[in-house]
């Protein structure tokens, strides 16, 4: 499969950001017709080292040659005129243009008269996703749709490029099992179509499934190189780590205590329903002190949105049902006012909407608890300092100073901000919406230390994800979604993945084909 | 390799500072002499040069917190008219004490900016068409409040005469150099930068031009900030108002037209970002001064004012191209 001139070629590749070394001397090949899988945890450099393939990155140190004959980038259009696409991680879509707008955004085709051909444009578009497995109206805007149908269109676009290097940063972050098994027959049928592949993730069944070949990244520096079908989970995570690591994610089940969230038939009618939103229509389910609660559910099922609800960020709209917050009924109708009440919410997407990025680690930290630090809205630094530092601790969260701005750090560290400013105002009842995502191993661990301790200390968690695994091995309990109901509850010592994805998918779907 | 040294950045960070000291430079090269003195440091002419721009900067303070939350507030010349209508009518008219008609002047600013901030954050109107309508109302209503034309003010203790403690406002000078409504605009300038340095609110003012939505999942009262703001450039444009009628002893309908445009540019150049959750109060006092000095030295050397114009554009953008250059982090 692989062919002896290398298609990309980079030779000791050096970058630094400040005072951080994000890769040193790398040298890294693609064949054309292969699929080369990048690991590592998150700043590790990785994201750096394809930046820099794909134009985005254009000061660095040492070469990159394609097809042989070294190639100098000014920007992504020039990596793209050479047969260079990248999927970022950070989809970058324009929210209020549609799919099919966002998939020819830049080379928009036309007809005889020069206009833009629209009816093309989602003719194409269509054959394009449906390629890919999914079936989104291209007319639909972007904003619309939720995260993992967004990546799904960014694929489709990447595809649409006809690209001769794919570069796919964690494509299946926000897939669910059955849109990822899709992507990876459309990933094979590139890699016969002799489009080299660079797959980065932080999901080892996957490499298994789909790479030819593996590289590991640690610190900047590559690790090792192997054969992902000949290696093991527990080796691979300890050579991206330095350390073995327990593969498996349980936290130890603590006795919970009293009720201390209770979900009566939740229903929300917004005023203004939103295309793809799947509003609460019939939820019940109860948190306990100590309890940490799964939320599973396909994409589209609801999760995100109760979330939302019980944080008082839902639109507006008729409420009916009751919510119960240790025997008390609340109504929450601000973030404000929930986390008065101690309920604490992080955000799916963190960049979007958990962080300020190009504010500081400390203002980013701190930002729900000014009051803590001070009197008549005036901020003592010293405490402000004291406490974030403490919580960085508690974190184990990776910084330079607490005044570098939050965008600097890598993604499980961001993550790990946004949890400390909830921990912060120490909430009762934690609601989490994907907290794991786009988040590597290490961190991963360490969020899932996090919340058996904090479960351990009384806390009540409410964890939507679409890692099953994730929910099996963390939660006590998994309420399953679907179309805005709870369709089933499982404790997670008696039943396994098979059981949820059943539930979620409803008993007409055949588990076979998903799994 | 790429690890930029921190005196760029540095001179980045306080571009507009370095611009104002630039151009100060600059003004001593240029000024006319008379017997050798240079005639642009004189003590007179540097007093003239802040008193000058006292109004403006301190417009140019509140329209700082405006676009640091990511809006902007185009209704302030308008609102400084109104308060300097308001101030005549109220003193010389109606006869009303000094205190009484300041503080109502005041209050009216701060209500005016208040109602806008409800308008943009509750319902959700953009903030440059919200203070666009502001503008035209603020004009429309102090026309009726002085029934069209300006207001003379004279002083004395009769009838249809302005108390003499207001004259002393314009005309009293601190240590016998700094003129009061230099004092003002120095107050004004200094308490924003100390209430933007240590209070809590100002965190949740950065976060919300920085990042609303996060901003709001944090808990931050985000319609409160808004309202508070725009309250706040309210109070400050109807400050400006009451200094503006005193400097020059009117209030007139079509006073301070334009002043909106001379602080938004004072911002810029002071290296706020129009985008939000970026930016400080001392950057725009320099561009202030910036823009005064610049006004001072062309007209010193008798230069056009069509010129004037021209200079004072090519200043903006450069200082806006600066920003563009300035470096990620």
């Amino acid at each position: 499969m692989r062919q002896d001139a290398a298609l990309v070629r980079m030779e000791r590749i050096g970058k630094r950001y400040g005072g951080v070394q994000a890769c040193r001397a790398v040298d890294f090949t693609l064949g054309a017709g292969e699929v080369h899988a990048l690991l590592g945890e998150n700043g590790a450099g990785k994201s750096t080292l394809m930046k820099i393939l794909s134009g985005d990155v254009t000061d660095f140190d040492g070469q990159i040659e394609i097809d042989g004959t070294p190639v100098s980038f000014g920007g992504p259009t020039d990596a793209q005129a050479a047969g260079i696409a990248m999927i970022h991680q950070e989809l970058d879509l324009v929210p209020g243009l549609s799919v099919a707008d966002n998939i020819f955004l830049g080379r928009e085709l036309r007809t005889p008269l020069r206009t833009v051909d629209r009816r093309r444009m989602d003719r194409e578009a269509r054959a394009l996703l449906e390629r890919s497995g999914v079936r989104i109206d291209p007319r639909r805007p972007v904003g619309d749709l939720r995260v993992g149908e967004q990546q799904l269109v960014t694929i489709a676009k990447a595809i649409s490029l006809d690209a001769r290097v794919l570069i796919m940063d964690e494509p299946t972050s926000a897939l669910t099992t059955t849109e990822v098994e899709r992507l990876f027959e459309v990933i094979r049928e590139l890699r016969r179509a002799g489009v080299g592949i660079v797959y980065i993730s932080h999901r080892m069944e996957e490499i298994a499934q789909v790479a030819d070949r593996a590289t590991v990244l640690r610190n900047g520096e590559i690790v090792t190189s192997f054969d992902p079908r000949k290696l093991s989970t527990a080796e691979v995570v300890e050579a991206m780590v330095g350390r073995p690591v327990q593969t498996m994610f349980t936290t130890p089940d603590t006795d919970t205590g009293d009720e201390l969230l209770r979900v009566d038939d939740l229903k929300l009618t917004a005023r203004r329903p939103r295309p793809g939103r799947r509003d609460p229509d019939g939820i019940s389910l109860t948190v306990r002190a100590g309890e940490i609660v799964g939320l599973a559910g396909l994409l589209g099922a609801g999760r995100t949105e109760l979330l939302e609800t019980l944080y008082g960020v839902a639109p507006t709209g008729t409420r009916s049902g009751r919510i119960l917050l240790q025997g008390k009924e609340i109504r929450p109708r601000s973030p404000r006012q929930a986390l008065a009440q101690g309920i604490g919410l992080v955000p799916e997407d963190r960049r979007a909407s958990g962080l300020v990025l190009f504010h500081s680690i400390l203002a980013n930290t701190v930002l729900s608890s000014l009051p803590a630090y001070g009197r008549l809205g005036v901020i003592a630094r010293r405490l402000e300092r004291g406490a974030s530092v403490k919580m960085a601790d508690r974190l184990r969260l990776k910084f330079g100073r607490l005044q570098d701005e939050v965008g600097t750090l890598s993604g499980g560290n961001q993550q790990k901000v946004v949890f400390g400013r909830m921990l912060l105002t120490e909430p009762k009842l934690l609601l989490l919406d994907e907290p794991t995502r786009g988040v590597d191993v290490g961190a991963k661990a360490e969020i899932y230390r996090l919340l058996g301790e904090l479960a351990g200390q009384g806390l009540g968690v409410l964890l939507a994800s679409s890692e099953l695994p994730e929910l099996i091995g963390v939660c006590d309990r998994v309420v399953v979604l679907r179309d805005g109901r709870d369709v089933a509850s499982f404790s997670t010592a008696d039943s396994g993945e098979g059981d949820l994805l059943a539930a979620a998918m409803g008993e007409a779907a055949v588990i076979g084909d998903v799994l | 390799m790429t690890e930029k040294p921190s005196v760029v950045a540095t001179l980045f960070r306080f571009q507009s500072v370095f611009g104002l000291l630039a151009v100060f430079v600059a003004a001593i090269i240029f000024s006319p002499r008379k017997n050798g003195a240079i005639l642009f440091v004189s003590a007179d002419n540097l007093a003239n040069v802040v008193r000058a721009v006292s109004e403006i900067g301190i417009i140019a303070v509140g329209m700082t917190f405006v676009i640091l939350i990511g809006g902007i507030d185009l209704s302030v010349g308008a609102v400084l008219g109104l308060a300097a209508v308001g101030s005549a009518v109220l003193m010389v008219e109606n006869d009303w004490g000094f205190l009484p008609s300041v503080l109502l002047v005041l209050v009216t600013g701060t209500i005016f900016g208040a109602l806008q901030g409800v308008a943009t954050a509750m319902i959700g109107i953009q903030s440059f068409i919200v203070t666009l309508a502001g503008l035209q109302i603020a004009r429309g209503l102090a026309r009726i409040w002085s029934g069209g034309q300006g207001v003379a003010i004279s002083y004395g203790d009769g009838p249809k005469e302005a108390p003499t403690s207001f004259a002393l406002l314009g005309e009293r000078t601190f240590g016998g150099l700094v003129p009061i409504p230099v004092l003002i605009f120095a107050v004004v300038a200094i308490a924003a930068v100390v209430f933007l340095r240590v209070s809590a609110f100002s965190r949740h003012l950065y976060a919300v031009g920085g990042n609303e939505k996060a901003a709001r999942l944090s808990g931050v009262p985000v319609v409160r900030v808004k309202i508070a703001v725009f309250a706040i450039c309210g109070l400050l444009a109807s400050l400006a108002g009451i200094v503006h009628a005193v400097q020059l002893n009117q209030g007139s309908p079509n006073d301070g037209i334009g002043y909106e445009l001379d602080a938004i540019a004072a911002v810029v150049i002071g290296g706020t970002s129009l985008a939000g959750g970026r930016g400080s109060v001392a950057g725009t006092v320099a561009g202030a001064l910036l823009l005064g000095v610049l006004n001072n030295i062309l007209a010193l050397n008798n230069i056009d004012s069509n010129i004037q114009l021209l200079i004072k554009g090519l200043v903006i953008v450069a200082a806006a191209a600066l920003q563009r250059l300035r470096p990620a982090s």
